[in-house]
């Protein structure tokens, strides 16, 4: 489903240049869920971003369905982002401005007109609640991110994340800002979304505990991959 | 060999362009390739989009900011005092200028055909008006009155508080009119003070003025005879020092006995028969503003049925001529210049006194209905088609616009001005969106970046910051007019209350003679106004957002 080949990517800090992916190459099949780990500055976040078209690599290609899409125009990749992939971040970053429900409702507010919109709502509402009572926010609905927990907030996260039904999850350290507790929670229920919806989902962490109940670990280092398991192999 | 640059001007480095960096120029317009490239409806989300339209989040998002910034409201405050100002100014001013206009036209009648020779015309006023109604614009002519103007001195007198006179000599306009024909041509009659939109205006004398100029004949106490023509000192305000026109002195001196001042040596048959004079009312009324209470009061010079004398100069050899009339109304048109020089006689009277032959030196036109407000048309047609009836050195015809062109390019020049300084609080409003959005933007960086992550394009953002501009604006203008409008209309319920708050007087009465501060609310300038304001606010919302748009989303999600 999704392939990487020979991605390279630098930063420039200030007179140094930085070289984040070395010619990093992978695959990641439909229904699968693979945790990626590594340091810190080994080059996972960045991986994320350019896989989600966040971002441009410097050389290399990355193809979803035979389809290469890190030379595609901005239009195209915005919609890209809008409905094929979806994105949990480790600080969640849900609009202050907004109620949950309105924060969950987002990539299908951006994707509608108002005209558009109006003819639609009720069935994005209803989606949009079925995904809160699912995350178990049934009853925040209405409320500000300001008024809810760090894992509250996470999950609403991964309701938004799920709203446009994507089909690549792309989470980056979602429980690095949460607590063993509620990180367990979140992680039992992006496995659930596997399992149950077939979501592919791409995971970057650095809990080794939470990386071993994916399907496959890919470890990264100095912008290579250096180590691959999975859990079928693990098993035999 | 490749070298490392950043990608739009953010860390996140991309290969192949040169590391020199761009000259203002280049980056100016390159600033401006990017701009025009966002507005490309291909490159939004456009097509993303059932039937295409706004896009809900940035509705919501305008919406929201809108109602949880509250700094934003610096920027409601900053448009609405801008375009209030805006509009209170140009309506006074339009006010202003509108009843000078009127006044004017009023004063003057449509068209003036005027002569320079000292004689008047050669021919008879007659003779002059049937030319003129047999030019091409003779269609538009609607009635003719002949005139004679000439510059004149007007003496009268006054006495002191002793009774000592006071020789009072004025330079006067004076214009010899038959009152009937003057006021089918303009609205002379409407601004007789006696005879007030009188059908049928005269030089005769009312029988009061009779009686009062019977008693200042006869009188036998000459302090009677010719007296100050001031009220009551019982009637003047309390705290007044005024009893005549030199100050109270802080030194009690024994009145001077009485001076006896003899009447203007008039012919026997004078009397009522004596021929009447309008006299302007600012040359027959003065005022005066006491310093204790600063109240200004009107007290009346000259009163029907008083004698003045009118000198100037005959029409041959510039030899001085003179004649006394009697007081029979006043002139009140408003307007100081007018009201202050304005003395006008019976036409047979000055053509008599000046040895005129019954000739006049000006006619004055009123033109048709349908033809006297079009200015443009009574301009550039029917004036040069009524000028063809003269020799260029024999006459000159001309509107009562192209009379006081000078005045009314000089209004028109001040407002302009005016209107640009004023703007310039506009300007102002323009620059405190700049600093608020760029402020917002700094704050919303995160959000940028959660939004470009979930699909929102550049030009989307851009958009939410220049339609958050829009809507500040079309509140701050909608605020605005409200203000502006309630403050033109109670313009003067707030000039009395400043008055009253600083002791005073904000708006001098004694200027234009104006009760009231004259307001003409143009729906126009109002309009101009509010586009002018908004498009301010949405110029200056442009750079911000255009920065939001530029914002690269991973840097955008890493910001602390």
């Amino acid at each position: 489903m999704l392939a990487v080949t020979d991605l390279c990517k630098s930063y420039r800090r200030h007179a140094d240049v930085v070289k984040v992916l070395n010619g990093l190459s992978m695959r990641v099949e439909t229904g699968e869920f693979v945790s990626i780990v590594g340091v810190s500055g080994s080059g996972k976040s960045t991986l994320l971003h350019l896989i989600g078209t966040l971002d441009v690599p410097d050389s290399g290609s990355i193809y979803l369905d035979e389809q290469r899409i890190d030379q595609l125009p901005p239009t195209a990749r915005d919609i890209l982002r809008n409905q094929t992939f979806g994105f949990i971040f480790q600080f969640y970053h849900l609009l202050p401005e907004l109620s949950t429900l309105d924060n969950v409702l987002m990539p299908a507010y951006i994707n509608h007109s108002v005209l558009g919109w109006w003819r639609k709502r009720r069935d994005w509402r209803r989606r949009a609640e079925e995904l809160l009572h699912r995350v178990g926010l049934g009853h925040r609905i209405q409320h500000k991110p300001r008024e809810l927990s760090g894992g509250e907030m996470q999950r609403a996260a991964v309701a938004r994340a799920l709203l446009a039904q994507p089909r690549v999850l792309l989470a980056d350290e979602p429980t690095g800002n949460l607590d063993a507790d509620t990180g367990d929670e979140i992680i039992q229920l992006l496995c659930e979304l596997n399992q149950d919806d077939g979501v592919t989902i791409l995971m970057v962490t650095h809990n080794l505990e939470i990386a071993a109940r994916t399907d496959r670990v890919v470890r990264i280092h100095q912008g290579r991959i250096v180590e691959e398991s999975s859990r079928s192999l693990a098993s035999a | 060999m490749h070298l490392l640059v950043a990608r739009e001007g953010l860390r996140t480095p991309e290969v192949l362009l040169p590391p020199s960096k761009p000259r203002l120029g280049r980056r100016v317009s390159r600033t401006f390739a990017e701009l025009l490239n966002l507005l490309q409806p291909s490159h939004g989300l456009a097509s993303n989009i059932p039937g295409d339209g706004i896009p809900v989040y940035k509705l919501l998002l305008c919406l929201r900011y809108l109602r949880t910034r509250y700094l934003a409201f610096v920027c409601i405050v900053s448009v609405m005092l801008g375009v209030a100002t805006l509009i209170v100014v140009n309506s006074v001013m339009s006010g202003f200028s509108t009843k000078l206009k009127e006044r004017l036209h009023g004063i003057l009648s449509d068209v003036l055909v005027e002569t320079e020779r000292a004689d008047g015309f050669p021919e008879s006023p007659q003779e002059i008006m049937a030319k003129l109604r047999a030019t091409p614009a003779g269609y538009a002519i609607a009635a003719m009155a002949p005139t004679v103007e000439v510059f004149a001195l007007l003496q009268f007198q006054l006495k002191d508080r002793y009774g000592r006179p006071i020789p009072v000599t004025k330079h006067v306009r004076m214009i010899g009119i038959d009152p009937e024909q003057q006021a089918r041509v303009g609205r002379f009659a409407q601004y007789l003070v006696r005879q007030e939109n009188s059908p049928h205006p005269s030089f005769d004398l009312p029988p009061a003025a009779v009686d009062r100029f019977s008693r200042n004949r006869l009188a036998v106490d000459p302090e009677e005879a010719f007296r100050i023509p001031l009220e009551d000192p019982s009637r003047q305000p309390s705290g007044s020092s005024v009893s005549g026109f030199l100050p109270e002195p802080s030194i009690i001196i024994p009145a001077a006995p009485p001076v006896v001042v003899p009447p203007p040596d008039l012919a026997d048959t004078a009397g009522p028969r004596l021929p009447g004079v309008i006299l302007g009312y600012s040359i027959a009324h003065t005022r005066y503003k006491d310093p204790v209470t600063g109240e200004t009061t009107e007290y009346p010079l000259l009163k029907p049925g008083d004698e003045v004398l009118l000198a100037t100069v005959g029409s041959e050899g510039l030899k001085p001529v003179s004649s006394t009339f009697i007081v029979v109304d006043y002139f009140k048109s408003e307007m100081s210049e007018y009201d202050g020089s304005f003395v006008y006689v019976p036409l047979d009277e000055l053509q008599r006194l000046r040895g005129m032959d019954g000739k006049c030196n000006a006619i004055q036109v009123r033109l048709t209905e349908d033809v006297r407000d079009q200015g443009m048309l009574v301009n550039n047609q029917i004036v040069p088609q009524l000028a063809q009836a003269f020799h260029p050195t024999e006459a000159r015809v001309a509107s009562w616009q192209q009379h006081q062109g000078p005045l009314l390019a000089a209004i028109d020049i001040e407002r302009g001005i005016l209107n640009l300084l004023l703007f310039m609080i506009v300007g102002v409003a323009g620059f405190s969106v700049l600093a608020i959005f760029t402020m917002i933007v700094s704050e919303k960086y995160r959000d940028i970046g959660i939004l470009k992550a979930l699909g929102a394009t550049n030009r989307g953002i851009m958009t939410i910051f220049i339609g958050y501009g829009l809507l500040l604006g079309l509140i701050g203008c909608g605020l605005g007019t409200v203000l502006g409008l309630f403050i033109t209309e109670s313009i003067n319920e707030i000039e009395a209350g400043l008055t009253w708050l600083s002791g005073q007087q904000v708006f001098d009465r004694s200027v234009y003679y104006f009760d009231r501060i004259p307001t003409n609310v143009e729906a126009g300038t109002v309009l101009l106004v509010n586009i002018g304001a908004i498009s301010i606010a949405v110029i200056f919302s442009v750079m911000p957002a255009l920065r939001a748009a530029r914002l690269h989303p991973v840097r955008a999600l890493r910001f602390e």
